[in-house]
């Protein structure tokens, strides 16, 4: 997105570029060509995406028998969202979700954004430490969730070794199957596997930052963190927002890290939302119940995604100088 | 800092060395449980079951990784299928991907039709979206399609949940590809097609690249779906399968580890080999969009 490519030189490439005044069926008629572009795309995602939120949407208001034969459903209005409110795990859950999502987005922004300030700018081997930071978030997280449960092994496990041997602790830690630990050691986890994700987004904003502005305060006499919180900050603060966002989104939905390492236990201790509503779908059958803890969450990321969607758009407008 | 590159130092220092000392803190972090992965996966089962444990294996072994890759065992045998498997449903993805990308990606950055901006932030907007909120029905979906228990039914699943990002990617390599080459092609009477096909295709080979990584390492990780639509294990991914090599061998953690070794190597690989293509995308389209 160079100057080159502005909005109106864009529009010039579209040879029959309609006049701002025709009607709005009149300019879909004279560019119908251009949706067949999009078609393919369009086709996939309506299928795939489309059609399973309104039917899970649909499924949400059901009883559906346990062998999901659905000629035999019986509508049941309300009932699964108020069994679901109702139930007692369903606070706790909630409690934990939220710790989470907030834990984990949280150090994951805060190491990534160290990151990124610490690797702006030049010394040697930076591009070798840059592409040893993302080897975690391009790596499975079926692979990352077994290598981290051997690593909290309760009793060959090398963190709980090394703790002993700096003399920390009497006796290995049981990190996950202990109630008071599970969530905590989960975190971290994900905190490992995606941080890197916040440090590329970040480092790519720090380059948005004109030298010149940090220049001209270094002459003035501001201290580091003057001009980290003065200049660099404000600037960053839109792809910050987006991280954010998106790391937000990524954590309330995560689900093979809490899946694979603890199934959500040890006695529901880790069980998040989606865990929750992975168990009640594929493991107790209960398809009515699942679909409405499904529409819940969906609603919930319709409000994060209308603040996404606002904070990309409010980037474009700026540019647009609209 | 991010800042001190060119100054002679001052009182700067400081921070200069905090810096550094974090980012060695965070390297050890980062680096550490894959050298533990890597060490466990050249001991023998007995060697990594002992405590306290053999910080380096005392008689390190590449057996774990010589039983997978010999198809004449059954260990070796399903775990080459597995991986037979991935490779087939990454790849088939990625090509398919990459045809439907392409022209949706070049019409939102080049064409203004009504409802543009409606649609790309629609098509955005999947990413909001959590993968168990379609599991159900896209479940009862693949039943109706038969397609239960294929390669099929993940393929077109992994091709949607791609096409997002791969879309918003190669967009952002379109719009850094001067208008004016395509003006002059169809002032020298190309179609508009053509103009797209022969000069704007070429200019975007990085873009395809960047784009087919993504997406193919998008597929070779996935999880939820591939654990969900099949059950049969001849059918397996290597995700999945690998999960079902551990409950069948509860305590044989070298070999595990030797595995998730495996399956991480072509991920790393093709994204060490193309991380600067990818970050620069990546870049691109966050903080320009």
């Amino acid at each position: 997105m160079t100057s080159a490519t502005g909005p109106a030189a864009m529009s010039s490439a579209s040879t029959r570029a309609p006049s701002r005044r025709a009607s709005l069926g009149q300019r879909i008629w004279t560019q119908r060509a251009d949706y067949l572009y999009v078609l393919p795309a369009l086709v996939v995602m309506l299928i795939v995406i489309a059609y399973p939120v309104y039917y899970t949407i649909e499924l949400s208001f059901f009883k559906t028998p346990t062998s999901l034969q659905l000629k035999d459903k019986i509508f049941v209005g309300l009932e699964n969202y108020t069994t679901i409110l109702t139930s007692g795990s369903f606070w706790q859950v909630t409690w934990q979700t939220l710790i989470w999502t907030f834990f984990s987005t949280l150090f994951a922004f805060l190491l990534g954004l160290g990151a990124a300030l610490a690797l702006h700018g030049e010394f040697v081997g930076r591009g070798v430490l840059r592409a040893l930071l993302l080897i975690p978030w391009v790596v499975s997280a079926v692979a990352a969730s077994y290598v981290w449960k051997w690593l909290y092994h309760s009793d060959f496990g090398a963190i709980g070794a090394l703790l002993v041997q700096l003399g920390l602790t009497d006796q290995p830690i049981n990190f996950i199957d202990n109630r008071s630990t599970a969530l905590a050691s989960l975190i971290v986890v994900n905190v490992w596997k995606e941080f890197s994700f916040a440090m590329i987004m970040l480092m790519a904003g720090l380059q948005t930052v004109p030298e010149q502005l940090l220049r001209a305060a270094r002459v003035d006499g501001a201290s580091p963190w003057q001009r980290f919180w003065h200049v660099t900050f404000p600037h960053l603060a839109g792809v910050s927002t987006v991280t954010v966002l998106l790391l937000t989104v990524q954590n309330f939905n995560s689900f093979i890290i809490p899946w694979i390492m603890t199934g959500g236990g040890p006695a529901g201790a880790s069980d998040i939302w989606i865990t929750q509503i992975y168990q009640l779908a594929f493991g107790r059958q209960r398809w009515g119940v699942a679909a409405a803890y499904s529409v819940l969450l969906f609603l919930i990321m319709m409000v994060l995604g209308y603040f996404y969607v606002r904070a990309l758009t409010r980037g474009d407008d700026a540019r647009a100088g609209a | 800092m991010s800042t001190d590159t060119q100054t002679p130092q001052r009182s700067f220092d400081g921070w200069k060395w905090g810096g550094r000392v974090f980012l060695t803190l965070l390297l050890i972090f980062t680096v550490m449980p894959m050298a533990w992965m890597l060490i466990t996966s050249l001991k023998t089962g007995f060697a990594a079951m002992q405590y306290p444990p053999q910080w380096w294996p005392s008689e390190p072994t590449l057996s774990n990784y010589t039983r997978l890759l010999d198809p004449s065992n059954s260990v070796g045998q399903d775990f080459l299928r597995y991986f037979w498997n991935s490779l087939w449903v990454s790849t088939a993805t990625t090509i398919l991907a990459v045809i439907v990308a392409v022209p949706a990606a070049y019409a939102f950055s080049r064409f203004r039709f009504p409802g543009r901006t409606f649609l790309f932030f629609a098509v955005l907007l999947r990413n909001m979206f959590p993968a168990v909120i379609f599991l159900v029905p896209l479940f009862i979906l693949m039943r109706l399609l038969g397609l239960v228990n294929t390669h099929g039914s993940l393929i077109l699943t992994y091709l949607t949940f791609g096409l997002p990002l791969a879309i918003w990617l190669l967009k952002g390599f379109y719009d850094n590809i001067p208008i004016q080459l395509e003006q002059a092609a169809r002032i020298d009477g190309a179609t508009r097609f053509q103009a797209f096909l022969y000069i704007v295709m070429p200019l975007s080979t990085p873009g395809i690249i960047a784009t087919s990584i993504y997406s193919f390492i998008g597929a070779w990780n996935e999880y939820i779906y591939a654990y969900t639509f099949l059950t049969r294990h001849d059918q397996m991914t290597l995700p999945v399968g690998i999960q079902r090599f551990f409950s069948e061998n509860a305590t044989d953690w070298p070999g595990l580890m030797a595995a998730t070794f495996m399956m991480s190597v072509p991920v790393v690989v093709h994204f060490l080999v193309l991380q600067l293509y990818i970050v620069r995308a990546l870049a691109e389209g966050s903080v320009k969009h």
